[in-house]
């Protein structure tokens, strides 16, 4: 069986975690991703943890299942090499803010392609005020939202964990992207332009915070405290999470934890009710829940049919016998001395999401790139 | 800037969805929002968690409001998540309700859900099934952990997926216990992919004719957004700690108190450059020559002394004027905007994202709109979420040729409508 994608030429120019990780997905989903690093390595080869090797390890999973061509941006020869190369491929992305793009020649109208999808994912967009201002991931989350409402009361708001707004907009870059595919299918020829601004991916994953707040009319503020309805709370071996949402696992859940008071009563059965008097029971439930080990209780809640949440590390991860049954972690199919690797994050039963590379070496497929844009020209 | 409203790129294409909460009602918005023709089917019996508890009150700021009259319609998680769709009720736990169902999946394109996976299998409507009334239909489920192995049928929402795909034990400060973050984004994650997911297989339906299932494990699809500390362990052994607001590798990356209540800047120096421009910025050029901050190598190991600093230098400053200069430097800076600031933010708005929204019980409000544009397929028309049953008449006329008369009868069997179906325990449905 081949991916969704299979057949389909991407050539990727971004130097973003964002933009690293959408044609990564598109790679998974079958495409021929060809990545441009610059002289001196992709920027993301820089980013640490380093494995034993000195190699990065977040460049290892987010440039995997590509080919690597190494061309200098910053010169006339690279760039027209980029202009050749985009106009025999279906896809090509971008990071570049529109001031970088021109003065590239790297517009899409410079391109010339009128087939041709380009896709942008850049901090802020590709117009409006705030177009020229360069951004990351903790921007990203300071302007959406996203940072104010997460953390802790009296300190700092914090930034999702690891890259998470980047790869989230990578995530809705990749599916932009293919609707735009999806419209050629039907409208032969009609290419365009996809332009995904990564606070505005955090303010969409914000919408219910942020409704929530115009409603009330005043701003979404950050917890005081942790509590088990809002995250994790220690328990013997670690930390748990029940954050229940229905009457019954609420029931069910204070019956195990022997709050049969807390159970019976019909009032706790609404969650706004519970949202609403949650100091009523809190410790109570905390306390209940500290004599347990997190496995035997996420066991028991799942008898049970309750929604629990053991605060899982990766190692537990790594070894989790559910992952495992459902082929999570994989090698890639041409290396099979590589580490496993997180695998993909949706299945598809028709054309199957796969691994099927290691991450290149810098510029290991420049001739062979270039070989095949000359042959075909 | 904004141009003319025009159809998205999904344009012509149909949902038939069962999505409830967040994760499943923001993925097929998005899919409305982006030209597709979504159709909720809506359950009575078991109300949509975020339209809320039949029996709960509007919320305050709402109710007072001359056209609020149902709490499930006034509820903001819902009206958030659910842009650019029709909805109808039905009640699939009778023969009629799911007999209805299964003659509208005749023309849809995709159908999708996020029950628990026994559920869609139970109501006799699952991919199998669905796909002997349409060969070329696609179904997408989103599910907690995945439509096989052990953990399949056990239920998982946002708040403990966070836990179980390893994302709380990285969230949190340096010094602190793993956190939750502030909502639950899980599911957001989950429905950004099934969007991914859907948009795959109707490429893939377009060049083949084939439609098939999509399983998305939000466990799975949570996991692979911190893969890379997933691949640190894997590579090392070793579990990446809980950074807050640091990098792996650049120092600074923070966010600091400013002037006032409740204000902060994000700030990051990723390069010598905007180091050295920021030490001009806080008018401390002594920094630059400091030992302990001379290169990022020594920032990154003199991690706590830096911020502490920082800290001290943003703690006398305004946050905006402060932003300002930062960037104006060519330092990586933004305000950390809370809710209201975003609602208002000059930026979202002239990109069209953030924008009012009118809904008929909640009047005119300021919504978060379809994160991505296109240049040749805007999809920059808007519809208020629906309010529950909206648009049973209108579809079930529309798809089916049902007269009113035949859809009244629906209402009278308790099939359709709107409401609290008769006899339930408001309290605990």
């Amino acid at each position: 069986m081949t991916g969704a994608l299979d057949g389909t030429r991407v050539l990727d120019i971004s130097t973003t975690t964002a933009g690293a990780w959408c044609t990564r997905l598109l790679a998974a989903l079958g495409a021929d991703v060809v990545v441009v690093e610059g002289p001196s390595g992709h920027p993301l080869r820089a980013i640490a943890p380093f494995d034993a090797t000195g190699s990065s390890i977040p460049a290892a999973y987010w440039l995997a299942d590509k080919r690597s061509v190494t061309l200098d941006l910053d010169t006339p020869d690279g760039q027209a090499t980029v202009r050749r190369l985009a106009a025999r491929v279906d896809i090509l992305v971008s990071s570049y803010r529109p001031s970088e793009l021109a003065a590239r020649g790297l517009t899409y109208a410079d391109m010339a392609t009128p087939a041709l999808v380009m896709g942008h994912v850049t901090p802020h967009g590709m117009d409006g005020p705030l177009a020229e201002v360069p951004g990351n991931d903790l921007t990203d989350a300071a302007r959406s939202g996203w940072a104010s409402i997460n953390g802790n009361l009296g300190r700092e708001p914090l930034k999702p964990a690891a890259w998470g707004g980047s790869m989230c907009s990578g995530v809705a870059a990749a599916g932009a992207i293919v609707a735009a595919l999806f419209h050629r299918d039907r409208h032969p020829g009609e290419g365009q332009e996809v332009d995904v601004g990564e606070v505005e991916v955090l303010a969409g994953m914000f919408a219910p915070a942020l409704l929530r707040s115009v409603y009330a009319n005043e701003p979404y503020g950050r917890r005081d405290s942790a509590d088990s309805l809002g995250g994790p709370v220690p328990v013997k071996d670690g930390h748990f999470a029940l954050t229940l949402s229905r009457a019954h696992f609420w029931r069910d859940a204070m019956n195990l934890l022997g709050l049969t008071d807390l159970a019976e009563d019909p009032r706790w059965g609404a969650s706004f009710y519970r949202q609403q008097h949650r100091d009523e029971y809190s410790k109570r439930v905390t306390d209940a829940m500290s004599e347990w080990n997190k496995a035997d209780l996420f066991e028991e809640l799942a008898v049970r049919r309750v929604v629990a949440g053991p605060v899982l590390t990766m190692a537990e991860l790594a070894a989790n016998e559910h992952l495992r049954e459902r082929g999570f972690w994989l090698k890639p199919e041409d290396d099979p001395d590589s580490p496993e690797m997180p695998g993909t994050p949706f299945k598809l039963s028709d054309t199957p999401l796969a691994l099927h590379h290691a991450a290149p070496k810098p510029g290991a497929h420049t001739a062979e790139v270039l070989r095949e844009m000359e042959a075909s020209s | 800037m904004t141009p003319p409203p025009t159809a998205g790129p999904l344009h012509g294409t149909r949902g038939i969805v069962l999505t409830q909460a967040w994760a499943g009602n923001w993925c097929t918005a998005l899919l409305g929002m982006m030209g597709a023709d979504v159709i909720q089917v809506e359950f009575r019996g078991r109300l949509d968690s975020w339209r809320g508890d039949y029996s709960a009150p509007i919320m305050a700021g709402i109710r007072d409001l001359p056209t609020a009259e149902y709490s499930w319609n006034c509820n903001p998680l819902y009206n958030s998540v659910s842009l650019n769709k029709r909805c109808i009720t039905l009640d699939l736990g009778t023969p009629e309700g799911v007999g209805v169902f299964r003659r509208l999946v005749v023309y849809a394109d995709f159908v999708a859900e996020n029950f628990s996976p026994r559920v869609l299998g139970n109501l006799g409507i699952d991919y199998d099934a669905l796909a002997k009334i349409k060969p070329d239909i696609i179904v997408a489920s989103l599910s907690a952990y995945g439509h096989d192995g052990p953990w399949a049928n056990i239920p998982g929402i946002g708040g403990t997926i966070e836990p179980t795909a390893g994302q709380s034990a990285l969230l949190g400060y340096v010094d602190g216990p793993p956190l939750n973050s502030g909502q639950m984004y899980p599911d957001p994650i989950a429905g950004l992919y099934g969007v991914l997911g859907i948009v795959s297989a109707l490429h893939h339906r377009e060049r083949t004719g084939r439609g098939q299932y999509v399983d998305l494990s939000m466990q799975e699809s949570n996991l692979s957004i911190v893969g890379d500390a997933a691949l640190e362990f894997t590579m090392n052994g070793t579990q990446r700690p809980r950074l807050a607001n640091r990098h792996t590798t650049f120092a600074p990356h923070g966010i600091f108190g400013t002037l006032g209540d409740d204000r902060w800047v994000a700030l990051a120096c990723e390069s010598e450059a905007q180091w050295s421009a920021l030490c001009d910025v806080a008018r401390h050029p002594e920094w630059r020559a400091d030992p302990r901050f001379v290169t990022n190598a020594a920032r990154k190991a003199n991690e706590d002394a830096l911020e502490a600093v920082i800290s001290a230098w943003t703690a006398e400053a305004d946050r905006d004027d402060l932003v300002a200069r930062l960037i104006g430097a060519g330092v990586v800076a933004a305000p950390v905007l809370h809710s209201l600031e975003v609602a208002q933010d000059a930026h979202l708005r002239a990109r069209g994202v953030v924008r009012e929204v009118e809904h008929p019980e909640v009047g005119a409000r300021t919504q978060s709109t379809l994160p991505m544009h296109f240049s040749r397929t805007p999809a920059n028309i808007v519809r208020h979420a629906p309010l529950q049953g909206q648009h049973t008449y209108e579809v079930l006329d529309e798809l089916l040729g049902m007269t009113s008369a035949e859809v009244d009868e629906l209402v009278r069997l308790g099939v359709s409508g709107t409401g609290p179906p008769d006899g339930a325990d408001l309290g605990a449905i």
